[in-house]
């Protein structure tokens, strides 16, 4: 029978099992060694918009073939012209252009914070 | 002798964009997260994933990481969420309730038998309850301290004593079952 000397003995003499083969090259490769994506968010976003005003210029295409298309082109072209020789629309899109971008450079993309823990739930309630 | 760099060191050099220096706190304690993963869950395809799990949110929370602090306790305390996690989906654990007895599933005794005594000892700390499972891998095996278990599992310093003195005491009794002569 194991006295409380023998089991701490025996307990602390006890080795780690190993862990799967593969384990720390999964784990790089989800962390610090994970291959850098293709496109970053804001050029995705940009092909994505760019690809959805290509489709739609093809369904106008389609459906009203080449008038309904210069047509759409045209008013398109008339409310920009409109909307960008108006000093007012200009100064309040420069101005929520630089918001944004002096937002973006001040605070980044923070991480996601890790996730509460027991005592920080049980306080909250 | 020249001593590495600190894990604070590591932290910081990481998140000034160096990929290296989390491979080697990855280095430093994958095995030890497994190992507490493994033997709180008691499955290796599930240990595997916690692992992961915790140092993938430890990767993505870096910044968050107070500098000073220990990094095995964080890191060891995000593993513990992951895996309290897991067992709440498997439904084996109820999040504030665990249960104060062994786990009568696996019949530890009838595997034992043709075990060696590590064998043995291994299936008498599995079949202990959860929280004193949890307790004793980190004491024992992996040789924290009192301060560092409350602060990784999050509980008073007394009850973590209290839950390694009656895991002890379990551990005699399963083992006793088993017919161990020390």
């Amino acid at each position: 029978m194991y006295d409380e000397d023998a089991l701490d003995r025996a307990l602390f003499a006890l080795p780690l099992e190993e862990p799967p083969a593969g384990l720390r090259a999964s784990i790089l490769l989800a962390t610090a060694y994970r291959p850098a994506p293709a496109f970053s968010v804001i050029e995705l976003g940009v092909l994505g918009a760019l690809g959805a005003v290509a489709a739609w210029l093809v369904v106008l295409l389609v459906l009203g073939g080449g008038s309904l298309f210069v047509n759409t082109l045209e008013t398109i072209a008339s409310f920009a012209e409109r909307t960008f020789s108006n000093p007012a629309t200009l100064a309040w899109v420069a101005a929520g252009g630089a918001t944004a971008l002096w937002l973006s450079l001040f605070s980044g993309f923070a991480p996601a914070t890790a996730m509460p823990n027991r005592s920080t739930r049980r306080n909250s309630r | 002798m020249t001593a590495g760099p600190t894990d604070g060191d590591l932290v910081a050099t990481t998140l000034q964009g160096n990929p290296d220096a989390f491979a080697t706190l990855v280095e430093r304690y994958d095995r030890a997260v497994y190992h507490l993963a493994y033997r709180t869950l008691r499955d290796v395809e599930e240990a595997r994933d916690a692992t992961q799990e915790a140092f993938f949110k430890a990767f993505r929370s870096l910044r968050t990481f107070k500098p000073g602090a220990k990094f095995s306790t964080w890191i060891f305390a995000i593993a513990y969420h992951a895996c309290c996690d897991r067992l709440n989906r498997q439904k084996r654990y109820a999040s504030d309730e665990m249960p104060d007895f062994a786990d009568a599933a696996p019949g530890p005794e009838q595997q034992a038998v043709a075990l060696d005594e590590a064998g043995r000892l291994r299936a008498a700390i599995d079949a202990l309850p959860e929280k004193y499972r949890t307790v004793v891998t980190l004491f024992h095996l992996q040789g924290r301290q009192y301060e560092e278990i409350a602060s990784v599992l999050n509980l008073p310093l007394g009850t973590v004593k209290t839950h390694l003195f009656r895991a002890k005491e379990q551990l005699r009794r399963l083992l006793d079952g088993m017919g161990v002569t020390e």
